[in-house]
């Protein structure tokens, strides 16, 4: 017979409970062996799943296929180049440019950073944009910024906890050149944007189109996380690199 | 390309991967996966202007889950046998591809297969939670969203599922003991 609070500890661990129940949580936590051996279960498993089971990203070739059943959804305007014979060259890259130049301006903005930010994130998922110095080793990553960014953050490996360090980037972002450190976790990659502070307020943390955004201040580097993981996992990250 | 299309690439296409993933794990073959994401896109393409707010992903998510059941129902009707869920194990095995981490040991690539093979075997509605939250990173509202049920039905089913997928793996352990750590 499993313990009456076993679901809540479960939300607990899914990072589900608000800060008066988390804390009433561990209370009871302390007092039960119970829970104790279940979370440290739930931990062994969640560990175990995100680093051994296997997941691919959709194939070159699916990508390909998914683009040309778009086309043939509606005509093409007769001068338009088609998106797929471009999209792993130069020629894709200009287009999405041009795309993403569009979709700024054309709806009502709330915050244009926060828009900047995830595009540069999903530009970085496109093919070869992701990094450009590839490196697990901070000591090829730090100096790295030296010659191609404007600002030298903090870059740190945290494979150990789940966060894989992959390698690093330049990019033009809010007048200057900003450092860009890219992380792994899973199946997701995390850009952890840095530049110099323009105000001394740092924005609230937000989601936009599926991505979450978490920001924090450290000296006068302003940084910005942004990934498809979730909320906990994100902020674990911003802990680490608190720290 | 019009602003429609243009603006379902930068919108919804980023998330082509998470898609592919859920839909591998869902049918547990690449063919397969293939043919459902592609449907989901053009179906998301269609019901694009239905999308309001921030949640993307479980959006697609969610149509990548209905056409792999559309799907599924058309295979069974093609096969006239439902095919169990739980007598799966051996196929699931076979059609799950490893792709071997250059860095990992022989053990870790053992283990990696055995989890495969584990949630493989798992029934579809724990296996569908386990890789929502545990790969996804999904929170109970969206998870609830993609498989269509309420929020509570969410927190029992990954509490099953979790325990199942221990069990099993326990049970591993004790045939293999080399298998996991």
């Amino acid at each position: 017979m499993p313990c009456a609070e076993a679901m809540r500890v479960q939300a607990y661990f899914d990072g589900e409970a608000d800060a008066v129940a988390a804390a009433d949580i561990e209370r009871h936590i302390e007092g039960c062996a119970e829970c104790r051996a279940l979370l440290d279960d739930l931990e062994k498993l969640r560990t175990a799943l995100r680093q051994e089971l296997t997941f691919e990203s959709a194939p070159a070739a699916l990508r390909a296929r998914v683009l040309r059943a778009l086309n043939a959804q509606q005509p093409i305007k007769p001068r338009m180049q088609p998106f797929w014979k471009g999209a792993f060259s130069g020629i894709g890259g200009t287009a999405i440019a041009a795309g993403l130049a569009f979709f700024l301006l054309a709806p009502p903005l709330t915050n244009p950073l926060l828009e900047d930010l995830v595009s540069a994130h999903v530009r970085s998922l496109m093919p070869d944009h992701l990094i450009d110095v590839v490196s697990t080793d901070k000591h090829t990553v730090k100096p790295w910024f030296a010659g191609h960014a404007d600002v030298s953050p903090v870059v740190a490996d945290f494979a150990d906890q789940g966060y894989r360090l992959i390698g690093g980037r330049a990019d033009y972002f809010d007048h200057q050149r900003a450092a860009v450190v890219v992380y792994q976790h899973g199946p997701h990659v995390i850009n952890v944007f840095s530049w110099a502070a323009t105000k001394d307020s740092v924005p609230k943390d937000a989601t936009r189109n599926g991505y979450h955004m978490a920001f924090w201040k450290t000296g006068n580097l302003v940084y910005c996380a942004v990934s498809d993981t979730g909320w906990d996992e994100l902020r674990r990250l911003v802990q680490l690199l608190q720290e | 390309m019009d602003d429609r299309r243009r603006r379902f690439e930068l919108l919804v296409l980023p998330h082509l991967d998470a898609a592919y993933r859920f839909a591998r794990w869902l049918s547990r073959s690449p063919s397969d996966a293939d043919d459902v994401v592609q449907e989901a896109v053009l179906r998301a393409f269609r019901g694009f202007d239905a999308l309001r707010g921030s949640d993307v992903k479980a959006w697609l998510l969610t149509i990548v889950r209905n056409c792999h059941l559309t799907a599924l129902k058309q295979q069974q009707r093609r096969a006239f046998v439902p095919l169990p869920e739980e007598h799966d194990a051996e196929d699931g095995h076979a059609v799950i591809a490893t792709t071997p981490d250059p860095e990992s040991t022989s053990m870790r690539r053992d283990e990696q297969r055995t989890l495969d093979r584990l949630m493989s075997a798992l029934p579809e509605e724990h296996r569908e939670v386990l890789v929502l939250r545990e790969i996804e990173e999904m929170d109970y509202r969206e998870i609830a969203a993609v498989t269509n049920v309420p929020i509570g039905t969410v927190m029992s089913r990954l509490a099953r599922a979790r325990t199942a997928l221990k069990a099993r793996w326990l049970q591993e352990a004790e045939r293999e003991p080399h298998a996991v750590r």
